[in-house]
Order: C-alpha cells, then structure tokens, then sequence
C-alpha cells in the first residue's frame, strides 16, 4: 500500500500545483545536494518532492466551510519565491467572497466550542482523558463536552491504534459526523503506524482512511502536547484551511500551518 | 479558483444509491452469515419478544473499543455476545520477530494503565530463561514504582466505575491523583504511560531527587487522600443501590472460569500471585490480601469495596519499600546480544486487574520462538455474559466497568 | 523446584506421559497426548494431593513441524507452576479435546487459540474467530504466516538478527580485543 517513488507517476493527478512545485524543488536540491549527497542517494532526493495524490475516500459536500477560496498550499518551503508564495493579506485578494464579521463571529464561534467525539481507542485515550479532566483541562477553550453521538460532535479525535477491523466502524463514525468537521490524529499509531507499523492488522496510519487536519505525535502525546495540537486545530478552523482535498505523503510538510 | 484543478468527486458513504447489500450487512448487529457455532446459533435465534441492541465499538464507555450484542427482552438483557478484536495489533507475532530487549517496550501498551505489570512478567521469563539474578535494589524499584502504578490504576478505576454509571465528577479526582503519581514514575522513567522502564536484569535508571521529593509529598498525603477517596463514592445512595447486588460471583465459579485478580478476591478466593507464587522481594515484605463476598459471592460493591482495600495495602507496601530500600547497582550486566539457551519459561505477576503471565519458547537465537501472553482482562471479561444474565440494560455497565477491563490487553 | 511433586506425577499419570517430568526454577513440565487431555487435567483438579484449581494459562504453540497446546495451572499443594504440552498434533489439521466442559473460562483461551493458529477445540461450543474479522482466511501466528516485512521472511540460519538484511555483517568492524602483555 505504500507509495513508492516508483509509483509517484500513475497516482498524481496532474494540477498546476504539482508542475509549479518541481522546479523549485530542483533548485532548493541542487544548493542543498553538494552537502546532502553524500547522505542522501537518487531514490531519496526523489522523496523529497512532496507526493500530492487526490483524498479519493472522502470528499467534503460543503467545502466553502473549510476553506475560503485560497489554495491549499500557502506556505509550502519550496513556493518561498516563486509568485505561488502567498503572504496573509495576499491570500484574501484570491476570494471570490469577501469575508464579512459575520462570517468571522462564525469562525469564532467554531473555534472555541470544538466538541470532540468520544474516541479513544487505545493508550492514547487516557492521554486525551488527562488533557480533559482537572489538571490540563480542555474545558479552557470549550472542549469539555466529550459527545457520545458522532451526530452531536465537531471534532474527532483519533487517539488509539486504529485496527483494520475498527476501520469500517471508525470510518462510519467520520461519514456519521456533520459537516463541518475536523480530525485530530492522536498519537504515533494514527499518524503513522507507530510501533505497529509492521502488525498484519493495523492501518498504519489513519490518514489512508480519513482526511487529518492535524497530527499530534507521541507515544502517547503529553497532555499538553494534545492541546498544543488543538490550539493549532483551533487556528486552522478560524482561518479555514483544513480539508484539504489533497494530502501530502512525503517527508515535506509545510512548516507554518 | 482552488489549485486541486479537477477535485475526485467521490460520492459520500451516505449516499443510499450505492450502498450494496453487504456493505449494509456488516454493521448489523446480526452476523450476514450463517451461524457457525452452536452458541452463535443460539444466541442469533431471537424469541417471541425479543431484540438485537448493538452496544457497538465506539460507546461513551471508557474500557476502549469494546463490542457487545445484547439481546433484550424489553429493559431485560437476556444474553449477551461481546465481540473483541477491534484493538488487535498482533502483538504476540511482533514479539516473536523482535530482540528481547525490544520486547519490553512492544509490551507496554497491552494494559496501558499499568504497563509496568506488563514489562514484569516477560522480564521475569527472560530472567529465567538467562538465569540473570537480579539485584534486590532494582527488585524493590520495581516493587515501589509496581505498588505506585497499582493505586495509581485502582483510582482510575474508581473514577471510570463511577463514570460508567453516569457521574462526572469522580473521573476528575481519579485523574488528579493518577496525574500525581504518574509525573512522579515520569521523574523516574522519562514517560508519562508507557513507561518502557523494567530491564532484562533491573531497571533502567536509578531513584532520583525529583522522584523522591514528590514521593515523599505524595505519602505524606497519601492515606488521608485515600480517606477522601473512599468517602467519595461509598456512601452516595444511587452508586450503592446501583452496584449492590447486581453481578454476584461465588468463588467456585469465579474459579473455574479461569478468574483472577480484585474479581476473584471479591467473590471469596484468597488468590493473589504475590502471596500464592511469591516472587521479587515479595515475601520479605508485610501485607494482607484482603477479599470480600465470603459467603454467597461478591457483587460488583464488593469489587469495588476491594479495589479500595488494595489501595492501602499498596501505600502499606510503598511504605516499607522506602523504609527497607538497599543500595548497590539497579542492572544485571547482560550483553546487548542476548542469545538464551533453547528453552520455556513462564512468570506471571499479580497486575492490578489480575494474573499477568507470560510464556516464552527459546530457541537459542536472539529473538524469542514463541511469547504467550496471558492476560487477565481477557480472562475476565467471559464473566460479563454470566453475570448478566436477567439483570437490567441499565447494569450492563455496572457489571462491566466493576470487572476492569483493559481493551488493550483484552484484544493484545 | 518440587520433587515430591515429581514424584506424584510420575506415579499417577505413569503411562500417559509421553515425556520426562522436567523441572527448571520454579515450574515442572509435562508431555501428553492430545487425547489425553481431558483425564489427566481432570485428575489433576480433582486430585485432592494435586488440586490444581487454577488455570493459569491456555495457548497454542507452532512448532514447525507440530502443533502444541499448553496449559498452566497452580494448586495451593505445590510451590511450582505446572506446565502441560499437549504435544503432537499435525500441522494440517491440529484437533484437541476442549477444556471447556471442566474450566468454562477456557473457552475464550481456546478461541484465541483457534484464531491464531487454527488448531480446533472439540466440545467447545463457540469455537470462532475472536480477534481476527470472521471472514479472515488466514491463521497469523502460524510459522509460514509472514509478517509483510523482509526481514522476517529472511532465513536467518543461526541468528535472526532483525537488521542482518540491512546492514551486513562487513559493515560493522569486529571488536579487537587487547591482549595483555605478560
């Protein structure tokens, strides 16, 4: 299941982003490859470049609820330069919709009161119960209320190894969920695999099944390691970039999100 | 205008128009096959009156993902069917392609609440098979940070009983005194939970200030906290009349169902590894075992009475530990290439929720043949089809949650 | 290490063992057959010298060439566990008499057992798959199922050390030892 380098031409669908983003990863190796090549071989330079392949699970049907016009990319490392690099005022001259207050008490509102969907799965579940209860407590930003029903919640939070025989159940609970709705993967099971990378019966990663807005590694993450990454779900939800229609796979993430 | 160009417009699940037959079928409570076993049968065959309720992985329950197809006749549970699996990582058979020090940390995660019991076992069957002799330092850090996982487990559990049944409250006690006790073993281990801290041969880092000053804060406290604790629940009307008397376990049948741990104390047996197979520094050290529901069984009060009970033993125990500590090294010197010779061994220690055993098969490489794990929680969860024969919907829970079970460990 | 109880396997289950009674530390081992499993565990509980009432233990072992089931148990009698290897069975089709009609609690034990390893129970009455999805075909902890990994399926011949396939023995230099001049 893994995409290897070899694969990368079959699986990418071919977009603007993808051809604009070659070049200036060429460049970015050739400064980088008198001191890396030693280090780094053919195969891997290939990696670098990120691996954009459609979210073919899931698409959102509102998805004017997560992002506001902008590209997907602003801040990628290798657009720093070229006319895709977009600053913050830049990103709102690409709108179709001029944001109104409205809309901002709406993004607000949103952000502090993310209600998260009971599910733990495994050990990651006592370090999200920790970051829920008196000592590092959610309640803070109005994410006390842990909802049993996925038909009541905003926020799912993955914490726990997600089994292929969980998949369907958890997959049910992402599709059960209203829109507009977040994911958090919780741990190094969800975001990767984890020390169970090589099990017959885990997904490694829960990102083959359901689009992740933000990873929290960790095994399993401190408490306030979780609420870092939900103060950061907290930004994404009020600047409307989560959802993205397409996930990265590679060891490029982008470094301000 | 977005950069995706053409979006992949893949229709959603809950779209009714392409949703096959046994897409639909496999999140029904009923099996989509035949039945294949003379039990399934029997459960799957409803009566005049009767329905399937599927209390299904995801369930505001804290155990983890548990199934459980009930079978009621109105409010009355009939039978029930837990269906496991859902947290299976294949640890046995990672285990068996790993060294045996990595095994230690593959480990943690089976009980993740007291992952220090489940690093035990297996470090005390790779000891036998070696032949390492332990230091008695590093016997009694285990000892001191084991007794400290427990209480700190037993007041997760009274937090998550209560839970279970519908106070929210309690749950943030439990998690303030858990927080306490587990930053003090992350003094000690680096790790907040998976703590990956017993050695083939001891521990892995010595006792140090940060752990002792907030050991010591902590035992100074510790049994006037205890106190609040009991007082917390024990005379509150609705948890009482809720718990009494619902899921009585005599010790025959506790016995012959293969029970072990708090579950089986509470319905009269006096077992407890630690006194039946004494291992580590145990027999030096004072302590009573204490049990509940002499005559007639223990209901699930009576397991939780008895959870209680342990805790003070625990604090007892702690208390001699630090009285008695010995100095001298914490780690057996072993190679880091550790090749036993072909052989089994089996240890089992007395975790929080019961008889953690492991079996080990060597056969002279360095990585192990076979590993079994025994888990309790595994074992203990059979009793919830008995004892929740004709009891309420409403009950399910209590007798659930008063037998402690771990999904972790229960699915390995 | 228990010598009396040695002795008081050796005496009671005399032809059925199809072994020595071994002992190491603290656990003592013995070998029947299959078919025997039911009698001798039921001697064993209702034995009043023996009164092993606790099963400890119930798994499947793959040998290679043979499938085992083993059983611990502990008696209040003894201070040593006691280990009983069911030993013996084919490969093809490993069957063993069920323990559910004497320790009810084996019978999840047992169904692990059949998950893993297909080995089947006969009495249990819910002998199907726990862990594994009904409709799973295969059983994983059996020798020839090979995690999707390579180096594990690698061969090994002597020391199946995890990184042999990754890094080679030439690249990490031998250790010279410094002899001391005399």
């Amino acid at each position: 299941m893994a995409l290897t380098p070899d694969g990368a031409g079959e699986a990418v669908t071919p977009d603007a982003l993808a051809a604009d983003v070659s070049p200036a990863a060429d460049a970015a190796d050739a400064t980088d490859a008198t001191a890396a090549s030693a280090l780094v071989t053919g195969s891997e330079r290939d990696l670098a470049r990120p691996l954009v392949v459609p979210n073919t699970l899931w698409t959102s049907m509102r998805p004017d609820a997560y992002r506001s016009g902008a590209p997907a990319v602003t801040h990628l490392r290798e657009l720093e330069g070229s006319d895709l690099e977009l600053s913050d005022t830049a990103r709102w001259g690409q709108l179709e919709v001029i944001p109104t207050k409205a809309d901002l008490v709406v993004d607000l509102i949103r952000m502090n009161s993310l209600w998260p969907l009971l599910s733990g799965l495994a050990c990651c579940a006592i370090e999200m119960m920790s970051a829920a209860t008196s000592k590092n407590d959610m309640d803070r930003w109005g994410m006390f209320p842990f909802r049993a029903s996925p038909r009541q919640a905003d926020v799912l939070i993955v914490a726990g190894t997600l089994t292929t025989k969980m998949a369907g159940p958890l997959v049910r609970l992402w599709e059960q969920m209203p829109e507009p709705k977040w994911c958090v993967a919780m741990g190094d099971c969800t975001c990767s695999g984890g020390r169970y990378k090589r099990s017959y019966s885990t997904i490694e990663g829960i990102d083959r099944v359901m689009p992740v807005d933000v990873y929290v590694p960790g095994c399993p993450p401190r408490p306030e390691g979780l609420i870092y990454g939900m103060m950061k779900l907290g930004q994404l939800v009020k600047e409307r970039r989560g959802q993205w229609p397409e996930h990265k796979i590679g060891p490029n993430v982008p470094t301000d999100v | 205008m977005t950069a995706s160009g053409t979006p992949h417009q893949h229709p959603s699940l809950d779209d009714p128009r392409i949703m096959l037959d046994d897409q639909i079928g496999q999140f029904e409570a009923v099996p989509p096959y035949p039945p294949r076993t003379e039990r399934e049968a029997e459960f799957y065959s409803l009566r005049d009156g009767e329905m399937f309720v599927n209390m299904g992985p995801q369930h505001p329950s804290t155990h983890g993902v548990l199934r459980v197809v009930l079978k009621l006749n109105g409010e009355q549970v009939v039978d029930l069917d837990p269906v496991l699996g859902y947290l299976h990582r294949g640890v046995e058979k990672l285990c068996e392609n790993s060294d045996y020090h990595h095994i230690i940390s593959q480990i943690d995660p089976l009980e993740y609440v007291s992952s220090l019991f489940m690093e035990w076992a297996p470090v005390m069957a790779f000891e036998k098979l070696l032949d390492v002799e332990v230091p008695r330092r590093a016997e009694y850090i285990r000892v001191l940070t084991g007794e400290l996982l427990r209480v700190s487990s037993h007041v997760l559990y009274q937090g998550w009983m209560a839970l279970d049944l519908g106070g929210l409250a309690p749950i943030l006690y439990s998690f303030i005194e858990r927080d306490e006790i587990v930053e003090m073993l992350a003094a000690v281990t680096g790790q907040r939970m998976l703590f990956n801290y017993f050695r083939i041969g001891g521990v892995n880092g010595d006792l140090n200030h940060e752990f002792m000053s907030r050991l010591g804060d902590w035992m100074s406290r510790a049994a006037k906290q205890h106190e609040a604790n009991i007082g917390l629940l024990n005379e509150n009307e609705i948890f009482v009349r809720r718990m009494r008397d619902i899921g009585r376990l005599d010790g025959a049948t506790a016995l012959r169902m293969g029970t072990s741990g708090p579950n089986l104390r509470a319905s009269g047996v006096p077992f407890d590894v630690r006194r039946a197979h004494p291992y580590s520094v145990y027999p030096e050290l004072e302590f009573d075992i204490p049990t509940r529901g002499g005559n007639g069984g223990g209901d699930s009060l009576d397991r939780y009475l008895l959870r209680l009970d342990e805790v003070s033993q625990s604090i007892r125990i702690i208390d001699q530990c630090l009285h008695n500590m010995p100095d001298g090294p914490i780690m057996a010197r072993l190679p880091r290439l550790l090749r036993p010779r072909p052989g089994r061994a089996w240890a089992a220690v007395e975790a929080p929720r019961g008889l953690f055993g492991t079996y080990v098969i060597s056969d002279g490489t360095d990585q192990p043949f076979r590993m079994k794990i025994h888990d309790p929680s595994f074992v203990n969860l059979q009793l919830v089809g008995l004892l929740m024969k004709n009891n309420l919907l409403a009950d399910t829970m209590a007798v659930m949650a008063s037998l402690d079970p771990v999904m972790g460990g229960i699915d390995k | 290490m228990d010598r009396s109880l040695r002795a008081r396997l050796e005496a009671r289950f005399a032809g059925r063992l199809t072994g020595p009674v071994r002992q190491r530390h603290d656990e003592t081992e013995i070998r029947i057959r299959p078919a025997d499993v039911i009698e001798v565990l039921r001697t064993l509980h209702d034995d009043p010298e023996l009164e092993f009432v606790v099963l400890a233990d119930l798994c499947g072992v793959d040998t290679g060439t043979h499938m085992q089931v083993v059983y611990h148990l502990w008696s209040a009698k003894t201070p040593d566990w006691l280990r009983i290897v069911a030993d013996g069975m084919p490969r093809e089709d490993p069957r063993c008499p069920s323990l559910t009609g004497l320790w009810p609690g084996a019978e999840w034990m047992e169904r692990e057992t059949y998950d893993m390893f297909g080995i089947i129970f006969e009495g249990n009455r819910d002998l199907r798959r726990i862990y594994m999805p009904p409709d799973y075909t295969s059983f994983p902890l059996r020798k020839d199922f090979y995690l999707a990994d390579d180096a594990a399926r690698s061969p090994g011949g002597g020391v199946r050390h995890m990184e042999q396939t990754q890094a080679p023995a030439q690249a990490t230099p031998r250790v010279v030892r410094r002899t001391v001049k005399a």
